[in-house]
């Protein structure tokens, strides 16, 4: 039997190929932390598309998500005052 | 164009599950009416149909797995929590037949003699051919974890021999518990004993004969080089049916063929 990686193919492959490159989460599904949220320094969305929905918690307690569609180009808003920035990242 | 940058698997449709539960229609059907006017044209007809979807759709699902890449790892956890899930319900479909056997067994009716095994049923001696099936069962399980292990220690020959053993100890299982049923002194038909022992040890045989249908997939994936180290969850399914088909027996064996006679 031969090496696992060189055994897949396609999506699971290359995600395998992202594992093996210290990366455990090539989808970006996991929540990112909101970093300052200025005007200056947004929080950088990745996004191989050019608009992702980005679900914002405003507040540590909040009980509902705040969703909006960031578009490429166009930095925005949240409600809460946070910014928000698409940045391209190359599809795995 | 790309259009994808997701882990999930957008199945494309699939006309088997709804060709599959036609022709579990028509097998049951079959099958009734095979106990009832004893013509099994209609029973061979729901057989044949559902050998024919269960090929493809295997064969749909190994193609998008092997060999199109589809099976991330988020999708196989999807499929992990499918098979946990199925067989948590088969367990409880087997509770129902269990509740049954103990209803009937714990107090005897006055209708059946007030005694269990009921008064004129001759039932199996425990020590024979269900104690020869209880070992091969429990080899079986040996087996498939051999198998496993050697899989997940890229041992190619080793993993063919354990599943090859597997699926040989499930055949003559089948082929034991068919001589014993044409060997009985008693049917279905003979009231509350014979209907919850066919009901039980029947359903449990159609189970073995699935989940040696499944490893036996397995082995021919194998032998096609289908699965790696650690991209088998096919196989990891298989071998958690068998175990619980395993497990089911020991019940069975216990209450219905031990403590029951
Ligand atoms: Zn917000």
């Amino acid at each position: 039997m031969g090496d696992p990686v060189e055994h897949a193919t396609g999506l699971e492959k290359r995600e395998l190929m992202a594992k093996v490159a210290g990366n455990e989460n090539p989808f970006d599904l996991k929540v990112i932390k909101r970093g300052p949220g200025t005007k200056d320094k947004p929080n950088e969305i990745p996004s191989a598309f050019d608009a992702r929905l980005v679900g914002c918690i405003c507040e540590e307690e909040s009980t509902s998500v705040n969703w909006m569609w960031l578009y490429k180009g166009q930095p925005r808003r949240c409600e809460c005052g946070h910014w928000f920035n698409l940045v391209h990242k190359a599809p795995v | 164009m790309m259009n994808k940058n997701h882990p999930f698997h957008l199945v494309d449709v699939s006309p088997w599950p709804i060709m599959g539960s036609i022709s579990a229609l028509i097998t049951m059907s079959g099958i009734v009416k095979w106990f009832h006017s004893f013509n099994s044209t209609l029973l061979f007809i729901g057989l044949t149909s559902m050998s024919l979807i269960m090929f493809q759709w295997w064969r749909d699902i190994s193609r998008e797995s092997t060999f199109q890449g589809h099976h991330t790892f988020i999708v196989t956890m999807g499929l992990r929590w499918g098979m946990i899930l199925f067989i948590t319900s088969e367990v409880f479909f087997f509770i129902s037949f269990f509740w049954g056997f103990f209803h009937n067994s714990l107090a005897p009716a006055v209708d059946i003699g007030m005694t269990w095994p009921p008064k004129g049923i001759e039932t199996f001696n425990p020590i024979q051919i269900p104690l020869l099936n209880t070992l091969i069962l429990l080899t079986s399980g040996l087996t498939v974890t051999w198998a496993h292990h050697s899989l997940m220690e890229n041992n190619f020959k080793q993993a063919t021999h354990g599943l090859l053993l597997t699926v040989i100890l499930g055949f003559y299982f089948t082929l034991l518990q068919g001589y014993e049923y044409f060997e009985s002194s008693f049917s279905i038909a003979d009231a509350a004993y014979g209907s919850s022992f066919f009901m039980a040890t029947g359903f449990h045989g159609l189970h073995v004969i699935i989940g040696t249908t499944f490893l036996l997939v397995c082995l021919i994936r194998h032998l096609n080089n289908h699965f790696s180290q650690i991209h088998h969850f096919g196989f990891e399914a298989a071998a958690w049916y068998w175990h619980f088909v395993d497990v089911v027996w020991l019940f069975l064996y216990i209450s219905v063929y031990w403590w029951g006679s």
